[in-house]
Protein backbone atom coordinates (compact mmCIF):
# COMPACT_ATOMS: atom_id res chain seq x y z
CA UNK A 1 0.00 0.00 0.00
CA UNK A 2 2.86 2.58 1.01
CA UNK A 3 4.87 1.63 -1.39
CA UNK A 4 2.43 2.00 -4.22
CA UNK A 5 1.64 5.76 -2.73
CA UNK A 6 5.59 6.68 -3.17
CA UNK A 7 5.40 5.10 -6.12
CA UNK A 8 2.50 7.35 -7.49
CA UNK A 9 3.95 10.07 -5.73
CA UNK A 10 7.38 9.97 -7.54
CA UNK A 11 5.32 9.81 -10.47
CA UNK A 12 3.16 13.25 -10.08
CA UNK A 13 6.45 14.78 -8.93
CA UNK A 14 8.01 13.54 -12.48
CA UNK A 15 5.38 15.05 -14.17
CA UNK A 16 5.06 18.53 -12.80
CA UNK A 17 8.77 19.04 -12.86
CA UNK A 18 8.65 17.92 -16.83
CA UNK A 19 5.35 20.41 -16.96
CA UNK A 20 7.72 23.25 -14.97
CA UNK A 21 10.61 22.82 -16.97
CA UNK A 22 8.68 22.79 -20.00
CA UNK A 23 6.96 26.17 -18.55
CA UNK A 24 10.10 27.79 -18.09
CA UNK A 25 11.61 27.00 -21.52
CA UNK A 26 8.54 28.38 -23.14
CA UNK A 27 9.01 31.61 -21.04
CA UNK A 28 12.68 32.11 -21.33
CA UNK A 29 11.85 31.59 -25.33
CA UNK A 30 9.60 34.41 -25.15
CA UNK A 31 10.72 36.70 -22.44
CA UNK A 32 13.53 38.97 -21.90
CA UNK A 33 15.70 37.74 -18.76
CA UNK A 34 14.06 38.38 -15.24
CA UNK A 35 16.19 41.83 -14.67
CA UNK A 36 14.73 43.50 -17.48
CA UNK A 37 11.32 42.22 -16.84
CA UNK A 38 8.93 45.57 -18.23
CA UNK A 39 5.11 45.88 -17.65
CA UNK A 40 5.35 45.53 -21.63
CA UNK A 41 5.99 41.67 -21.79
CA UNK A 42 3.54 40.60 -19.31
CA UNK A 43 0.52 43.07 -20.31
CA UNK A 44 -1.13 44.36 -23.56
CA UNK A 45 0.30 47.61 -24.56
CA UNK A 46 -2.75 49.48 -23.18
CA UNK A 47 -3.06 48.20 -19.58
CA UNK A 48 1.27 48.04 -19.70
CA UNK A 49 0.88 52.01 -20.83
CA UNK A 50 -1.75 52.57 -17.70
CA UNK A 51 0.64 50.67 -15.22
CA UNK A 52 3.46 52.74 -15.97
CA UNK A 53 1.46 56.13 -16.37
CA UNK A 54 0.12 54.74 -12.82
CA UNK A 55 2.67 54.69 -11.26
CA UNK A 56 4.59 57.90 -12.72
CA UNK A 57 1.48 59.80 -12.22
CA UNK A 58 -0.42 58.19 -10.06
CA UNK A 59 -4.16 59.38 -10.97
CA UNK A 60 -3.43 59.89 -15.03
CA UNK A 61 -6.06 57.49 -16.42
CA UNK A 62 -5.42 58.58 -20.15
CA UNK A 63 -4.22 55.30 -21.24
CA UNK A 64 -7.82 53.98 -19.98
CA UNK A 65 -10.02 56.67 -21.16
CA UNK A 66 -8.57 56.70 -25.24
CA UNK A 67 -9.50 52.58 -24.49
CA UNK A 68 -13.04 54.04 -23.81
CA UNK A 69 -13.08 55.95 -27.11
CA UNK A 70 -11.43 52.86 -28.85
CA UNK A 71 -14.60 51.50 -30.04
CA UNK A 72 -12.90 48.05 -29.28
CA UNK A 73 -14.59 45.64 -27.92
CA UNK A 74 -13.45 44.96 -23.97
CA UNK A 75 -14.38 42.57 -21.44
CA UNK A 76 -18.31 42.32 -20.24
CA UNK A 77 -20.68 39.57 -19.22
CA UNK A 78 -23.54 40.76 -21.44
CA UNK A 79 -23.87 38.65 -24.61
CA UNK A 80 -25.48 41.53 -26.41
CA UNK A 81 -24.36 42.53 -30.16
CA UNK A 82 -20.65 44.85 -29.07
CA UNK A 83 -21.63 45.05 -25.53
CA UNK A 84 -18.09 45.32 -24.70
CA UNK A 85 -17.58 48.81 -26.68
CA UNK A 86 -18.33 51.73 -24.40
CA UNK A 87 -18.99 54.81 -26.91
CA UNK A 88 -19.30 53.96 -30.52
CA UNK A 89 -19.17 57.64 -32.29
CA UNK A 90 -20.36 56.16 -35.93
CA UNK A 91 -24.10 56.52 -34.58
CA UNK A 92 -23.85 60.36 -34.45
CA UNK A 93 -22.03 60.65 -37.65
CA UNK A 94 -24.74 58.11 -39.89
CA UNK A 95 -27.19 60.73 -38.22
CA UNK A 96 -25.93 63.39 -39.08
CA UNK A 97 -25.77 62.14 -42.32
CA UNK A 98 -29.34 60.92 -42.49
CA UNK A 99 -31.33 63.83 -40.88
CA UNK A 100 -29.17 66.41 -42.52
CA UNK A 101 -28.08 65.03 -45.89
CA UNK A 102 -29.75 62.01 -47.13
CA UNK A 103 -33.23 63.22 -46.06
CA UNK A 104 -33.38 67.15 -47.46
CA UNK A 105 -31.05 65.78 -50.58
CA UNK A 106 -33.36 63.25 -51.01
CA UNK A 107 -36.31 64.71 -50.81
CA UNK A 108 -35.12 67.56 -52.86
CA UNK A 109 -34.27 65.21 -55.33
CA UNK A 110 -37.45 62.60 -55.62
CA UNK A 111 -39.99 65.64 -55.89
CA UNK A 112 -37.25 67.33 -58.59
CA UNK A 113 -38.52 64.16 -60.48
CA UNK A 114 -41.70 64.47 -60.05
CA UNK A 115 -42.15 68.31 -60.57
CA UNK A 116 -39.67 67.62 -63.90
CA UNK A 117 -42.28 65.10 -65.14
CA UNK A 118 -45.30 67.38 -64.63
CA UNK A 119 -43.51 70.10 -66.20
CA UNK A 120 -43.30 68.16 -69.00
CA UNK A 121 -46.66 66.53 -69.68
CA UNK A 122 -47.65 70.75 -69.21
CA UNK A 123 -45.22 71.33 -71.73
CA UNK A 124 -45.62 68.66 -74.19
CA UNK A 125 -48.68 66.66 -73.32
CA UNK A 126 -48.68 63.02 -73.99
CA UNK A 127 -46.64 61.47 -77.05
CA UNK A 128 -49.24 61.16 -79.71
CA UNK A 129 -49.04 58.35 -81.82
CA UNK A 130 -48.83 60.52 -85.33
CA UNK A 131 -50.05 57.86 -88.17
CA UNK A 132 -53.47 56.52 -87.45
CA UNK A 133 -53.78 52.99 -85.96
CA UNK A 134 -53.53 50.04 -88.34
CA UNK A 135 -56.06 48.39 -86.14
CA UNK A 136 -52.68 45.04 -86.65
CA UNK A 137 -51.14 44.28 -83.48
CA UNK A 138 -47.74 43.11 -82.78
CA UNK A 139 -47.04 40.57 -79.65
CA UNK A 140 -44.30 42.80 -77.70
CA UNK A 141 -43.73 40.92 -74.29
CA UNK A 142 -45.10 37.52 -73.81
CA UNK A 143 -46.85 36.15 -70.93
CA UNK A 144 -43.50 35.51 -69.09
CA UNK A 145 -42.45 38.85 -69.62
CA UNK A 146 -45.27 40.61 -68.38
CA UNK A 147 -45.47 38.59 -65.42
CA UNK A 148 -42.10 39.07 -64.40
CA UNK A 149 -41.64 43.23 -65.56
CA UNK A 150 -44.98 43.55 -62.75
CA UNK A 151 -43.84 41.61 -60.27
CA UNK A 152 -40.79 43.85 -60.19
CA UNK A 153 -43.37 47.33 -60.67
CA UNK A 154 -45.67 45.90 -58.09
CA UNK A 155 -43.35 44.74 -55.71
CA UNK A 156 -41.14 48.10 -56.36
CA UNK A 157 -44.02 50.50 -55.86
CA UNK A 158 -45.08 48.76 -52.42
CA UNK A 159 -41.21 49.20 -50.82
CA UNK A 160 -41.04 52.91 -52.32
CA UNK A 161 -44.25 53.89 -51.02
CA UNK A 162 -43.44 52.18 -47.44
CA UNK A 163 -39.83 53.25 -48.05
CA UNK A 164 -41.04 57.11 -48.34
CA UNK A 165 -43.10 56.83 -45.13
CA UNK A 166 -39.93 55.22 -42.81
CA UNK A 167 -37.74 58.37 -44.56
CA UNK A 168 -40.40 61.20 -44.79
CA UNK A 169 -43.10 60.15 -42.88
CA UNK A 170 -42.01 61.85 -39.54
CA UNK A 171 -41.88 65.13 -41.27
CA UNK A 172 -44.68 65.13 -44.04
CA UNK A 173 -47.14 62.42 -43.10
CA UNK A 174 -47.23 62.32 -38.75
CA UNK A 175 -48.00 66.11 -38.35
CA UNK A 176 -51.29 65.86 -40.87
CA UNK A 177 -52.37 62.02 -39.11
CA UNK A 178 -50.87 62.30 -35.71
CA UNK A 179 -48.44 59.36 -33.70
CA UNK A 180 -51.22 56.95 -33.21
CA UNK A 181 -51.98 56.27 -36.89
CA UNK A 182 -48.64 57.34 -38.36
CA UNK A 183 -47.21 54.64 -35.83
CA UNK A 184 -49.63 51.91 -36.73
CA UNK A 185 -49.21 52.44 -40.52
CA UNK A 186 -45.23 52.29 -40.41
CA UNK A 187 -45.36 49.83 -38.12
CA UNK A 188 -47.51 47.85 -41.09
CA UNK A 189 -45.60 49.67 -43.82
CA UNK A 190 -42.07 48.57 -41.88
CA UNK A 191 -43.27 44.77 -41.73
CA UNK A 192 -44.43 44.82 -45.62
CA UNK A 193 -41.25 46.13 -46.87
CA UNK A 194 -39.08 43.71 -44.65
CA UNK A 195 -40.80 40.59 -46.52
CA UNK A 196 -41.75 41.80 -49.88
CA UNK A 197 -38.11 43.30 -50.26
CA UNK A 198 -36.84 39.34 -51.18
CA UNK A 199 -39.12 38.83 -53.90
CA UNK A 200 -38.82 41.98 -55.51
CA UNK A 201 -34.39 40.96 -55.21
CA UNK A 202 -35.48 37.76 -57.22
CA UNK A 203 -37.69 39.75 -59.29
CA UNK A 204 -34.77 42.23 -60.29
CA UNK A 205 -32.34 39.13 -61.14
CA UNK A 206 -35.18 37.36 -63.22
CA UNK A 207 -36.15 40.73 -64.87
CA UNK A 208 -32.09 41.01 -65.90
CA UNK A 209 -31.77 37.69 -67.12
CA UNK A 210 -35.10 37.96 -69.57
CA UNK A 211 -34.06 41.36 -70.67
CA UNK A 212 -30.57 41.46 -71.35
CA UNK A 213 -30.36 40.59 -74.14
CA UNK A 214 -32.33 42.94 -76.07
CA UNK A 215 -31.03 45.94 -74.07
CA UNK A 216 -27.31 45.54 -74.92
CA UNK A 217 -26.39 48.86 -76.46
CA UNK A 218 -25.81 49.33 -79.87
CA UNK A 219 -24.22 52.27 -82.26
CA UNK A 220 -27.91 53.02 -82.85
CA UNK A 221 -28.96 54.21 -79.26
CA UNK A 222 -25.91 56.70 -79.59
CA UNK A 223 -27.78 58.16 -82.71
CA UNK A 224 -31.05 58.29 -80.10
CA UNK A 225 -29.51 60.09 -77.37
CA UNK A 226 -28.17 62.76 -79.81
CA UNK A 227 -31.50 63.41 -81.20
CA UNK A 228 -32.71 63.64 -77.24
CA UNK A 229 -34.64 60.65 -78.18
CA UNK A 230 -37.28 62.70 -79.84
CA UNK A 231 -38.91 64.03 -76.47
CA UNK A 232 -37.90 67.49 -77.27
CA UNK A 233 -38.75 67.91 -80.86
CA UNK A 234 -41.32 66.42 -83.17
CA UNK A 235 -38.38 64.04 -85.07
CA UNK A 236 -38.74 60.67 -85.57
CA UNK A 237 -36.21 58.74 -83.53
CA UNK A 238 -36.19 54.86 -84.73
CA UNK A 239 -34.69 52.33 -81.79
CA UNK A 240 -34.75 48.85 -81.99
CA UNK A 241 -37.03 46.82 -79.24
CA UNK A 242 -35.43 49.53 -76.41
CA UNK A 243 -34.64 52.83 -77.19
CA UNK A 244 -31.02 54.63 -75.42
CA UNK A 245 -33.54 55.71 -72.52
CA UNK A 246 -35.02 52.49 -71.95
CA UNK A 247 -31.53 51.02 -72.15
CA UNK A 248 -29.68 53.49 -69.24
CA UNK A 249 -33.23 52.41 -67.72
CA UNK A 250 -32.31 48.71 -67.68
CA UNK A 251 -28.80 48.94 -66.70
CA UNK A 252 -28.64 51.94 -63.90
CA UNK A 253 -32.14 51.59 -62.40
CA UNK A 254 -32.48 47.87 -62.96
CA UNK A 255 -28.96 46.15 -62.58
CA UNK A 256 -26.61 48.43 -60.42
CA UNK A 257 -29.17 50.57 -58.40
CA UNK A 258 -31.81 46.95 -58.42
CA UNK A 259 -28.82 44.90 -57.13
CA UNK A 260 -27.25 47.34 -54.63
CA UNK A 261 -30.80 48.26 -52.87
CA UNK A 262 -31.28 44.46 -52.70
CA UNK A 263 -27.83 43.20 -51.42
CA UNK A 264 -28.12 46.75 -48.74
CA UNK A 265 -31.23 45.92 -47.98
CA UNK A 266 -30.86 42.15 -47.47
CA UNK A 267 -28.33 43.09 -45.00
CA UNK A 268 -30.54 45.31 -42.77
CA UNK A 269 -33.16 42.90 -43.33
CA UNK A 270 -31.36 39.82 -41.39
CA UNK A 271 -30.34 41.63 -37.85
CA UNK A 272 -30.27 37.73 -36.54
CA UNK A 273 -26.85 36.92 -38.07
CA UNK A 274 -25.93 39.97 -35.02
CA UNK A 275 -23.66 42.36 -37.76
CA UNK A 276 -22.31 44.84 -36.01
CA UNK A 277 -23.81 48.54 -36.05
CA UNK A 278 -20.95 50.09 -38.16
CA UNK A 279 -21.77 47.94 -41.16
CA UNK A 280 -25.55 48.25 -40.45
CA UNK A 281 -25.04 52.15 -40.78
CA UNK A 282 -23.42 51.99 -44.12
CA UNK A 283 -26.14 49.53 -45.45
CA UNK A 284 -28.49 51.77 -44.40
CA UNK A 285 -26.76 55.12 -45.76
CA UNK A 286 -26.21 52.97 -49.09
CA UNK A 287 -29.60 51.64 -49.06
CA UNK A 288 -31.40 55.52 -48.70
CA UNK A 289 -29.14 56.73 -51.48
CA UNK A 290 -29.67 53.84 -53.97
CA UNK A 291 -33.27 53.81 -53.74
CA UNK A 292 -34.14 57.72 -53.56
CA UNK A 293 -31.94 57.88 -56.96
CA UNK A 294 -34.26 54.62 -58.29
CA UNK A 295 -37.44 56.28 -57.06
CA UNK A 296 -36.79 59.58 -58.98
CA UNK A 297 -35.53 57.56 -62.06
CA UNK A 298 -38.92 55.28 -61.98
CA UNK A 299 -40.62 58.27 -61.69
CA UNK A 300 -39.78 58.88 -65.08
CA UNK A 301 -39.93 55.49 -66.37
CA UNK A 302 -43.54 55.51 -64.58
CA UNK A 303 -44.40 58.81 -66.36
CA UNK A 304 -43.53 57.52 -69.84
CA UNK A 305 -45.08 54.25 -69.53
CA UNK A 306 -48.19 55.29 -68.79
CA UNK A 307 -49.48 58.92 -69.30
CA UNK A 308 -46.86 60.17 -71.05
CA UNK A 309 -46.63 58.06 -74.09
CA UNK A 310 -49.91 57.13 -75.62
CA UNK A 311 -50.11 53.53 -76.22
CA UNK A 312 -46.94 52.51 -74.63
CA UNK A 313 -48.84 51.11 -71.59
CA UNK A 314 -51.05 48.51 -74.13
CA UNK A 315 -48.00 46.57 -74.97
CA UNK A 316 -46.96 45.98 -70.78
CA UNK A 317 -50.50 45.37 -69.97
CA UNK A 318 -52.08 42.94 -72.91
CA UNK A 319 -48.98 42.42 -74.48
CA UNK A 320 -49.35 43.89 -77.87
CA UNK A 321 -48.87 47.10 -79.74
CA UNK A 322 -50.16 48.24 -82.66
CA UNK A 323 -48.16 48.52 -85.32
CA UNK A 324 -48.62 51.93 -85.92
CA UNK A 325 -47.32 52.25 -82.69
CA UNK A 326 -44.02 49.91 -82.72
CA UNK A 327 -43.23 51.96 -86.58
CA UNK A 328 -43.26 55.28 -84.35
CA UNK A 329 -41.36 54.53 -81.21
CA UNK A 330 -39.17 51.22 -82.01
CA UNK A 331 -38.84 51.25 -86.23
CA UNK A 332 -35.84 49.07 -86.22
CA UNK A 333 -37.42 46.18 -84.20
CA UNK A 334 -40.91 46.91 -86.44
CA UNK A 335 -38.45 46.19 -89.67
CA UNK A 336 -37.29 43.28 -88.16
CA UNK A 337 -40.20 41.57 -87.25
CA UNK A 338 -42.10 42.26 -90.56
CA UNK A 339 -38.43 40.87 -92.11
CA UNK A 340 -39.08 37.92 -90.64
CA UNK A 341 -43.07 37.86 -90.51
CA UNK A 342 -43.39 39.75 -94.36
CA UNK A 343 -46.99 37.87 -94.37
CA UNK A 344 -48.16 40.27 -91.65
CA UNK A 345 -48.36 43.09 -93.41
CA UNK A 346 -51.51 42.89 -94.86
CA UNK A 347 -54.55 41.02 -92.74
CA UNK A 348 -55.80 40.49 -89.37
CA UNK A 349 -57.21 42.94 -87.34
CA UNK A 350 -57.69 41.45 -83.76
CA UNK A 351 -54.38 40.23 -81.55
CA UNK A 352 -52.49 37.52 -83.28
CA UNK A 353 -52.08 34.02 -80.65
CA UNK A 354 -49.00 34.30 -78.80
CA UNK A 355 -45.62 33.01 -79.81
CA UNK A 356 -47.01 33.99 -83.55
CA UNK A 357 -45.57 37.32 -84.03
CA UNK A 358 -42.97 36.86 -80.92
CA UNK A 359 -40.56 39.53 -80.48
CA UNK A 360 -38.06 37.54 -78.63
CA UNK A 361 -37.67 34.54 -81.37
CA UNK A 362 -37.61 37.09 -84.30
CA UNK A 363 -35.35 39.85 -82.55
CA UNK A 364 -31.74 38.74 -83.10
CA UNK B 1 -36.12 71.02 -11.70
CA UNK B 2 -33.45 68.89 -11.34
CA UNK B 3 -31.77 67.44 -14.72
CA UNK B 4 -31.67 63.48 -14.37
CA UNK B 5 -28.16 62.28 -15.23
CA UNK B 6 -26.27 59.22 -14.43
CA UNK B 7 -22.41 59.47 -13.63
CA UNK B 8 -20.16 56.41 -13.13
CA UNK B 9 -17.01 56.79 -10.97
CA UNK B 10 -14.19 54.34 -13.12
CA UNK B 11 -11.87 54.90 -9.37
CA UNK B 12 -14.61 53.34 -7.91
CA UNK B 13 -16.42 50.69 -9.50
CA UNK B 14 -15.66 47.38 -8.85
CA UNK B 15 -17.31 45.23 -11.88
CA UNK B 16 -19.67 43.70 -8.87
CA UNK B 17 -22.30 44.13 -11.14
CA UNK B 18 -24.94 44.75 -8.31
CA UNK B 19 -26.44 47.55 -10.80
CA UNK B 20 -27.09 45.21 -13.49
CA UNK B 21 -28.34 43.04 -11.00
CA UNK B 22 -30.62 45.63 -9.00
CA UNK B 23 -31.99 46.93 -12.34
CA UNK B 24 -32.82 43.16 -13.63
CA UNK B 25 -34.71 42.44 -10.59
CA UNK B 26 -36.48 45.57 -9.85
CA UNK B 27 -37.94 45.90 -13.36
CA UNK B 28 -38.06 41.94 -13.95
CA UNK B 29 -36.57 42.83 -17.63
CA UNK B 30 -36.65 39.83 -19.78
CA UNK B 31 -33.85 37.45 -20.51
CA UNK B 32 -31.68 38.59 -23.60
CA UNK B 33 -32.45 42.33 -22.46
CA UNK B 34 -29.85 44.38 -20.63
CA UNK B 35 -30.80 47.63 -19.60
CA UNK B 36 -27.48 48.26 -17.98
CA UNK B 37 -23.98 46.12 -18.20
CA UNK B 38 -20.55 46.42 -16.59
CA UNK B 39 -17.68 46.63 -19.17
CA UNK B 40 -14.11 46.71 -18.07
CA UNK B 41 -11.14 47.66 -19.65
CA UNK B 42 -7.75 45.78 -19.27
CA UNK B 43 -9.77 43.21 -17.50
CA UNK B 44 -7.74 41.14 -14.73
CA UNK B 45 -4.22 42.73 -15.31
CA UNK B 46 -2.36 46.19 -13.23
CA UNK B 47 -4.55 49.30 -15.06
CA UNK B 48 -8.02 47.61 -15.26
CA UNK B 49 -10.78 49.89 -14.78
CA UNK B 50 -14.85 49.17 -14.73
CA UNK B 51 -17.57 51.33 -15.84
CA UNK B 52 -21.20 50.83 -15.65
CA UNK B 53 -23.07 51.84 -18.52
CA UNK B 54 -26.95 52.06 -19.56
CA UNK B 55 -28.74 54.69 -21.18
CA UNK B 56 -27.26 58.39 -20.03
CA UNK B 57 -30.49 60.55 -21.08
CA UNK B 58 -28.62 62.10 -23.54
CA UNK B 59 -29.42 66.31 -24.13
CA UNK B 60 -29.48 66.04 -27.86
CA UNK B 61 -30.28 62.25 -27.79
CA UNK B 62 -29.60 60.84 -30.89
CA UNK B 63 -32.46 58.00 -31.11
CA UNK B 64 -34.71 61.06 -30.86
CA UNK B 65 -33.78 62.57 -34.25
CA UNK B 66 -33.54 59.15 -35.82
CA UNK B 67 -36.40 57.44 -34.61
CA UNK B 68 -38.68 57.35 -37.90
CA UNK B 69 -42.22 56.99 -35.63
CA UNK B 70 -41.00 59.94 -33.20
CA UNK B 71 -41.84 57.39 -30.70
CA UNK B 72 -39.37 58.90 -27.36
CA UNK B 73 -40.02 62.04 -25.82
CA UNK B 74 -38.03 63.56 -22.59
CA UNK B 75 -39.49 64.35 -19.19
CA UNK B 76 -39.18 67.81 -17.18
CA UNK B 77 -36.19 66.34 -15.48
CA UNK B 78 -34.39 65.15 -18.96
CA UNK B 79 -35.33 61.46 -18.89
CA UNK B 80 -35.47 60.29 -22.40
CA UNK B 81 -38.52 57.77 -22.50
CA UNK B 82 -39.98 56.13 -24.85
CA UNK B 83 -43.66 55.02 -26.10
CA UNK B 84 -43.50 51.24 -26.66
CA UNK B 85 -46.72 51.25 -28.45
CA UNK B 86 -45.70 53.49 -31.09
CA UNK B 87 -42.13 51.57 -31.35
CA UNK B 88 -41.99 49.95 -34.58
CA UNK B 89 -38.85 48.04 -33.89
CA UNK B 90 -36.62 49.29 -36.66
CA UNK B 91 -33.62 49.04 -34.99
CA UNK B 92 -32.34 52.88 -35.86
CA UNK B 93 -32.24 53.94 -32.18
CA UNK B 94 -29.47 51.04 -31.57
CA UNK B 95 -27.54 52.44 -34.99
CA UNK B 96 -27.37 55.71 -33.52
CA UNK B 97 -26.79 55.38 -29.51
CA UNK B 98 -23.20 56.10 -28.82
CA UNK B 99 -23.93 53.73 -25.44
CA UNK B 100 -25.37 51.10 -26.93
CA UNK B 101 -28.33 51.67 -24.30
CA UNK B 102 -31.57 50.39 -26.75
CA UNK B 103 -32.16 46.60 -26.60
CA UNK B 104 -34.34 44.72 -28.45
CA UNK B 105 -35.97 41.33 -27.39
CA UNK B 106 -35.29 39.37 -30.59
CA UNK B 107 -32.85 39.67 -33.21
CA UNK B 108 -35.36 38.14 -36.51
CA UNK B 109 -35.18 37.36 -39.38
CA UNK B 110 -37.11 39.90 -41.76
CA UNK B 111 -35.77 42.45 -39.66
CA UNK B 112 -38.40 41.24 -36.25
CA UNK B 113 -36.84 42.65 -33.36
CA UNK B 114 -39.66 43.02 -31.57
CA UNK B 115 -40.19 46.54 -29.36
CA UNK B 116 -36.98 48.37 -28.32
CA UNK B 117 -36.41 48.24 -24.51
CA UNK B 118 -34.01 50.64 -22.68
CA UNK B 119 -33.15 52.28 -18.96
CA UNK B 120 -35.94 54.39 -18.28
CA UNK B 121 -33.73 55.91 -14.97
CA UNK B 122 -36.58 54.13 -12.94
CA UNK B 123 -38.91 56.65 -14.37
CA UNK B 124 -41.76 54.25 -16.09
CA UNK B 125 -43.56 55.40 -19.57
CA UNK B 126 -46.14 57.34 -21.06
CA UNK B 127 -48.83 55.12 -19.19
CA UNK B 128 -50.42 56.65 -15.93
CA UNK B 129 -48.28 56.12 -12.71
CA UNK B 130 -48.01 52.81 -11.14
CA UNK B 131 -50.49 51.80 -13.46
CA UNK B 132 -50.48 47.63 -14.42
CA UNK B 133 -49.63 49.04 -18.13
CA UNK B 134 -46.45 51.06 -17.20
CA UNK B 135 -45.23 47.97 -14.66
CA UNK B 136 -45.55 45.37 -17.52
CA UNK B 137 -43.87 47.75 -20.37
CA UNK B 138 -40.97 49.62 -18.52
CA UNK B 139 -41.06 48.55 -15.30
CA UNK B 140 -41.32 50.26 -12.11
CA UNK B 141 -41.90 53.90 -11.73
CA UNK B 142 -39.30 54.79 -8.62
CA UNK B 143 -38.87 57.95 -9.50
CA UNK B 144 -42.81 59.15 -9.02
CA UNK B 145 -42.50 57.11 -5.62
CA UNK B 146 -39.68 59.74 -5.18
CA UNK B 147 -36.75 57.21 -5.49
CA UNK B 148 -33.70 57.55 -7.62
CA UNK B 149 -32.89 54.89 -9.75
CA UNK B 150 -31.96 51.21 -8.05
CA UNK B 151 -28.64 50.48 -9.99
CA UNK B 152 -27.23 53.79 -8.24
CA UNK B 153 -28.92 52.83 -5.20
CA UNK B 154 -28.10 49.16 -4.64
CA UNK B 155 -23.84 50.94 -5.80
CA UNK B 156 -22.16 48.91 -2.88
CA UNK B 157 -19.00 51.27 -3.69
CA UNK B 158 -21.39 54.52 -4.39
CA UNK B 159 -19.44 54.22 -7.54
CA UNK B 160 -22.40 54.81 -9.77
CA UNK B 161 -24.71 57.90 -9.25
CA UNK B 162 -28.03 58.67 -10.46
CA UNK B 163 -29.90 61.79 -9.56
CA UNK B 164 -29.67 65.46 -10.48
CA UNK B 165 -27.20 66.69 -12.51
CA UNK B 166 -26.09 69.26 -9.69
CA UNK B 167 -25.73 67.47 -7.01
CA UNK B 168 -24.19 64.42 -8.30
CA UNK B 169 -21.38 66.74 -10.02
CA UNK B 170 -20.86 67.67 -6.33
CA UNK B 171 -20.10 64.75 -4.67
CA UNK B 172 -17.82 64.18 -7.96
CA UNK B 173 -15.89 67.44 -7.24
CA UNK B 174 -15.48 66.48 -3.24
CA UNK B 175 -14.37 63.12 -4.12
CA UNK B 176 -12.22 64.00 -6.62
CA UNK B 177 -10.46 67.10 -4.38
CA UNK B 178 -10.33 64.89 -1.60
CA UNK B 179 -8.61 62.24 -3.26
CA UNK B 180 -6.65 64.03 -5.92
CA UNK B 181 -6.95 62.13 -8.96
CA UNK B 182 -9.97 60.32 -11.10
CA UNK B 183 -11.12 63.83 -12.21
CA UNK B 184 -12.41 61.93 -15.62
CA UNK B 185 -16.34 62.29 -15.82
CA UNK B 186 -17.14 59.03 -18.18
CA UNK B 187 -19.52 59.76 -21.34
CA UNK B 188 -20.80 63.32 -20.07
CA UNK B 189 -19.72 65.10 -23.08
CA UNK B 190 -20.62 62.50 -25.54
CA UNK B 191 -24.35 62.18 -23.54
CA UNK B 192 -24.71 66.07 -21.95
CA UNK B 193 -22.98 68.16 -24.40
CA UNK B 194 -19.59 70.26 -24.03
CA UNK B 195 -19.68 72.63 -20.78
CA UNK B 196 -21.48 76.12 -22.01
CA UNK B 197 -19.62 79.35 -22.00
CA UNK B 198 -16.37 78.23 -21.25
CA UNK B 199 -17.21 76.86 -17.44
CA UNK B 200 -15.04 73.94 -16.20
CA UNK B 201 -16.65 70.12 -16.47
CA UNK B 202 -18.40 69.04 -13.56
CA UNK B 203 -14.64 68.16 -12.00
CA UNK B 204 -11.68 69.27 -12.67
CA UNK B 205 -10.63 68.22 -15.86
CA UNK B 206 -13.71 67.16 -18.66
CA UNK B 207 -13.00 63.89 -19.89
CA UNK B 208 -11.64 63.03 -23.00
CA UNK B 209 -14.95 60.98 -23.62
Amino acid sequence: MSHSRTALRRLAGCLVGLLLSAACAGVSAQNPPPGQQTFDSVLNPNAAEQAKRQQQQPGNNAPVWREVRSEKEHYTTDRGVEAGVLIQSGGETWRQRRNNQLIPVGGALFLAALAACALFFWWRGPLRVKSPPTGRKMLRFNTFERAVHWTVAITFTILALTGLIMLFGKAVLLPVIGHTLFAWLTNLGKNVHNFVGPVFSVGVLLLFVTFVRDNLPSVKDAVWFAKGGGLFSDVHVPSGRFNGGEKVWFWIGVLVLGVTVSASGLFLNFPNFLQGRESMQWANIIHVVATVVMMSMAVGHIYIGTIGSEGALDGMKTGYVDEAWAREHHEYWYDEIKQKMPNRDTGSTGPVPAGALHAKETNT
Amino acid sequence: MARMKFLCDAERCIECNGCVTACKQEHEVPWGVNRRRVVTINDGVPGERSISVACMHCSDAPCMAVCPVDCFYKTDEGVVLHDKDLCIGCGYCFYACPFGAPQFPQAGAFGLRGKMDKCTFCAGGPEKDHSEDEWKKYGRNRLAEGKLPACAEMCSTKALLGGDGDVVADIYRNRVLKRGRGAEVWGWSSAYGAPKGGSQAPAAAPAKS
